[in-house]
């Protein structure tokens, strides 16, 4: 066992280093790529073209097998975020600098694709595009979040500190956020009562649960291949005339 | 030790009396964007009182964005922020006595003049301690992450700022208008007054200790 956790910790160590980084990624990129299409192309594949229709919504519903992925994705992506923050706080590892620059873009669209999705949902379900609805708020602050993220990386010229500024903000936000859903829960039921309600999760059938669980698996390995490729274009940028760089 | 933060909090009350644009400047923005809305909403009484503690508390946020920049900004300029971060003890009662200072010149007047919408947006007189107990709890914890972000965006002048205050502010401002509209609606605002405080209280040190952190980086 302990030996596992050796390897494991070497491997871990192993990561914060360019140049190994660097390659290790080279590598497991096309796998990584070729892993993630399966269960994307499976799960979406099948949602679209072989679950069956929804008995309430029609086939709009199909749209859930990009919007839950998406959404589960946007906020996964955050926790991760903090992870690497409090590490770059803490150890002063560099790749967890390069790991919140590369991830926050990814976070981002991906926040995005969920609250354009969600909204083409709403629109023939609810009839409108927009509610001021908890979860769809929070969606939002997020979104702001990331925003303010990568608005506060242009702004700094000195790489080093701008990994630290960005870790500081991305630690505050992460303590900020579960306060921005739990009031923006109050404020929900203060303002208006329950009309519509976003979870009914528990009617899925299995028809349609199956490739939604495929599918999420498939943007998580999604995420994962663009912030590997991402993190090794950073790097690039960073070490470009460094000579290990150049000897490659 | 306890000295020396007294004279820097009087060297800070007197920069602030000798510049009168950082505290004027929030006063005169506040009363300005309070008097734009009854003209592009409407001037209905009724309507307005509905609308008043939201509209309260948005110029309020806003006009506090306007003082951000000034908090490390000069000390950061003449140089004054580099010997207290060479003297390390005394950096966190610095940052305290700035993040207070800077309430006391952007904040409480505002606070005060904001007793001036039971006239102008017609809230009802009753619900005005409520409101304004409801932003002399809000507004410390608007000022900490102000002082964040002035922190952070330190010798720039961005839209970094508002970028970084408001996504945080959000919950303060739900929290502050529901206490007052809770209260006009005949319920108990205290829950919402001890919700503040108690952010107020968890954000404290934390902020505190992630602004010296982001003033650091500048001195790397």
């Amino acid at each position: 066992m302990s030996k596992i956790l050796k390897k494991f910790i070497t491997f871990y160590h192993k990561l914060g280093s360019y140049p190994w980084f660097y390659k290790f990624s080279g590598i497991a990129i096309p796998y990584v790529a070729f892993i993630s299409l399966i269960p994307l192309f499976i799960g979406l594949g099948w949602g679209i073209f072989y679950s069956p229709t929804d008995y309430k919504q029609g086939d709009v519903y199909r749209i859930i097998y990009m919007h839950v992925p998406a959404a589960s994705v946007s906020q996964s992506i955050y926790y991760t975020m903090t992870i690497a923050a409090i590490v770059s706080m803490i150890w002063r590892m560099k790749m967890a600098g390069i790991f919140i620059k590369s991830m926050a873009p990814i976070g981002a669209s991906f926040t995005f694709l969920a609250l354009i999705s969600g909204s083409i949902w709403g629109q023939p379900t609810w009839g409108t595009w927009w509610i001021w609805d908890a979860r769809l708020t929070s969606t939002l602050v997020l979104f702001i979040f990331y925003i303010a993220i990568i608005s506060l990386y242009s702004s700094f010229s000195e790489k080093k500190s701008a990994d630290q500024a960005v870790s500081i903000l991305t630690l505050v936000g992460a303590v900020n956020l579960p306060i921005i859903k739990k009031s923006v829960d109050w404020w929900n039921t203060l303002h208006q009562p329950s009309s519509i309600k976003l979870t009914e999760s528990s009617t899925i059938s299995l028809e349609m649960l199956y490739p939604l669980l495929l599918s999420i698996i498939g943007f998580y390995l999604i995420v994962l291949l663009s912030g590997l490729m991402a993190m090794r274009a950073e790097i690039a940028k960073r070490e470009i005339n460094k000579e290990w760089f150049k000897s490659l | 030790m306890n000295n020396i933060s007294k004279r820097v909090f009087m060297k800070e009350l007197v920069s602030y009396k000798k510049r009168s644009s950082t505290y004027l400047s929030p006063i005169v923005f506040f009363l300005i964007t309070l008097s734009l809305y009854p003209l592009a909403l409407s001037n209905d009484p009724n309507d307005l009182a509905l609308l008043a503690p939201g509209i309260t508390w948005i110029c309020v946020l806003l006009s506090t964005l306007l003082s951000i920049q000034n908090i490390f900004n000069e000390d950061y300029e003449d140089g004054s922020l580099d010997i207290f971060f060479s003297l390390r003890s005394t950096t966190l009662s610095l940052v305290l006595i700035k993040i207070l200072v800077n309430w006391i010149f952007s904040s409480l007047p505002i606070i005060i003049l904001s007793s001036t919408v039971v006239f102008l947006l017609f809230l009802p007189p009753e619900s005005l301690t409520i409101l304004l107990i409801s932003l002399l709890l809000g507004t410390p914890v608007i000022s900490l992450f102000g002082a964040l972000a002035g922190a952070l965006s330190l010798g720039k002048s961005s839209i970094l700022g508002p970028a970084i205050v408001l996504p945080l502010s959000l919950p303060v401002l739900i929290l502050g208008t529901a206490s007052v509209s809770s209260f006009l609606n005949g319920e108990d605002p205290t829950f919402y007054f001890l919700l503040l405080l108690a952010i107020f209280i968890f954000l404290l040190p934390l902020i505190c200790y992630a602004c010296i952190g982001a003033l650091r980086l500048h001195y790397e």
